[in-house]
């Protein structure tokens, strides 16, 4: 199977730990090589399923259409941006309201502001209008891949050390997140 | 249950001279435990640190003594170079050669048995055959690939007069069938063909896909750290000391450090080879949707022409080819017309009446997406190469409020 292409996997990620992360690479220099955010539990991310509230839309764009929008999951919010080169995005984004359940297929990005704070958000590759019990199932399984990760810290994983080395992460922080997050499902 | 951590909390805080209020000990696991649905010894160690930093007590203070060490029982014992106590049963003395060691053999209590070694130089007293004694500070080690207990200088011994009753059981793990995986948390012998390897994208994960006998198959996962030989795809092999482990309602096989990998030479025959896959379906690729076949080899035509056959008068199919992902690994899986039309509600007619109207075939690809992507599904069937062949997929059920909690209380362990 060498040589043959493997697609990215999207990770599970929440959006506390999303905005925590601002360490973005290539692994080598060839343009054409994928960008990986890593974040604090150590997911090297080029591609990320997010299933989650939309609560804000907006297009700022000047000309051409450039939609923002907030996808909220229980510890936060995602920064959505989608504009002309996000076409199937776009037109969906100008066609729903909030509130909504949406699956978001994209890719992580950052940005850096005057300040040097690093902004991340999400360029997505496809946006679906889903259900109640569809978003829970994503918490759920973001639990479980935070939990993961989180357990997997200690490991000589060379994506954990790096972003140990990184972030210092604490873990309990990572792991209480998700564990309130699974709570939040049965509060409801 | 937390009334007795939390007393043996208040206790070592006591024998260091910090009295602190059991209410308030108790009221922070109860938060920690049931609140926040924290594991008991993350709570423990939470609450400990909790009341170290509270009154200002140095941690050295607090962790000189052995009283950090927990006492176990030989089951609890997973993985090596921890300091535990136990109370066990000596079970067997072997006659051992070697100088350096005094006494070696097997011990044991009511969960298992555990090879252990006496260090000459340990100074330690000496053992007897079906006596009975608390073990403080002996550490846990491994050689060759199976767990044991060692005595050392620092480690003490005192025989106590209770009996333990020693289950034997566990010294040889049972030799199963696929079918008769039906626990977590047992330790077993099983004779397999590796049927399929997964691509993981997780790098605690060596190797991760199906293997199965005459009775079935089953998932299985081999942890990097378990440093153990590869598997080859079409190999039989004899595993021992595999451990049976339950995820997302399904049984899995993992691998540890203490597992045995024997290839064999029969050649086992796996009975049904139907791979499952649950995940959200996050892609549909192109050559999805409303499609045209070759009338001489049945080939997906692309843009009227056949890769063998040229240009030619295709017929009309359906077919989806969906990228699953469970944020672990991509799997992709291929629904032929029937299983399309099912899933999706649209018939070959009616998607080709589609494309008719709206003078455009990738309406129906367009229509299917809509429908079907960021949902959860479960999808069976044999794979090939890399794809699912999709006998079956189902729209991953509704969570039950008590299933969250199952899903918690598994996810702490
Ligand atoms: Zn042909």
């Amino acid at each position: 199977m060498a040589g043959q292409y493997t697609r990215e996997v999207a990770y599970r990620i929440f959006a506390q730990e999303f905005r925590d992360s601002n360490l973005s690479f290539k692994d080598s220099n060839d343009q054409y090589s994928p960008q990986y955010l890593l974040t604090p539990t150590g997911a090297k991310v080029n591609r990320m399923l997010i299933v989650g509230t939309l609560t804000e839309k907006e297009d700022i764009g000047n000309e051409a259409e450039y939609w923002r929008a907030r996808v909220v999951d229980p510890t936060g919010a995602f920064l959505i941006y989608a504009g002309q080169y996000q076409p199937e995005a776009a037109q969906v984004m100008a066609n729903i309201e909030a509130p909504q359940y949406l699956a978001v297929v994209g890719k992580p990005s950052t940005f850096q502001t005057e300040d040097g704070t690093i902004l991340t958000s999400v360029r997505p590759e496809s946006i679906h209008i889903v259900d109640a019990q569809t978003r829970d199932r994503w918490v759920v399984e973001t639990t479980q891949r935070t939990l993961e990760r989180v357990k997997d810290l200690n490991s000589d994983n060379p994506d954990a050390v790096r972003a140990k080395e990184h972030y210092n992460t604490d873990s309990s922080v990572y792991r209480q997140m998700a564990l309130a997050a699974l709570e939040s499902l049965n509060t409801e | 249950m937390n009334k007795e951590i939390a007393k043996e909390i208040e206790e070592r805080f006591s024998q260091k001279g910090y009295n602190i209020p059991i209410s308030e000990i108790e009221s922070r696991l109860d938060k920690l435990l049931n609140e926040f649905k924290v594991p008991q010894e993350e709570a423990r160690r939470s609450v400990v640190n909790y009341f170290l930093k509270e009154y200002n007590i140095p941690r050295g203070d607090f962790f000189v003594q052995q009283g950090e060490t927990p006492t176990v029982k030989v089951s609890d014992i997973t993985s090596d170079g921890n300091w535990i106590n136990i109370s066990a049963k000596v079970v067997q003395l072997w006659d051992d050669t070697h100088e350096s060691i005094d006494q070696a053999g097997l011990m044991g209590d009511e969960t298992g048995t555990i090879k252990f070694n006496k260090w000459a130089k340990a100074e330690l007293p000496a053992l007897e055959e079906g006596k009975t004694y608390l073990f403080k500070n002996v550490v846990t080690d491994s050689y060759q690939e199976r767990l044991q207990i060692n005595f050392n200088r620092t480690s003490q011994i005192e025989e106590i007069t209770e009996d333990i009753e020693v289950n034997t059981q566990q010294a040889e793990a049972p030799t199963v069938k696929v079918s008769e995986i039906t626990t977590e948390g047992k330790w077993i012998n099983i004779s397999v063909k590796v049927a399929q390897l997964w691509d993981s994208t997780h790098e605690s994960i060596d190797q991760a896909g199906l293997m199965g006998d005459e009775t079935g198959t089953i998932k299985f996962i081999k942890w990097a750290k378990a440093e153990l030989p590869s598997l080859v795809e079409g190999k039989s092999y004899l595993l021992k000391n595999v451990v049976t482990d339950s995820f997302q309602e399904r049984f899995q096989i993992n691998f540890n450090r203490t597992s045995l990998i024997e290839e064999i030479t029969e050649d086992i025959e796996i009975g049904t080879l139907t791979v499952e896959f649950s995940g959200a379906m996050v892609d549909i690729q192109s050559g999805s949707g409303l499609i045209k076949r070759c009338p001489e080899c049945n080939r997906a035509l692309i843009k009227g022409v056949c890769g063998e056959h040229g240009k030619v008068e295709g017929s009309y199919d359906l077919r989806i080819k969906a990228v699953m992902d469970d944020g672990v690994c991509v799997q992709d899986s291929l629904l032929n017309r029937e299983i399309s039309e099912q899933l999706t509600g649209i018939t070959l007619d009616e998607a080709k009446q589609m494309a008719t109207e709206a003078l455009d075939q990738s309406v129906v690809l367009e229509m299917f997406k809509e429908k079907l992507l960021g949902k959860y599904y479960l999808v069976k069937g044999p794979k090939l190469d890399r794809s699912i062949l999709v006998e079956d997929i189902s729209l991953l059920p509704p969570l039950e409020l008590d299933q969250i909690d199952t899903i918690i209380a598994q996810m702490e362990v």
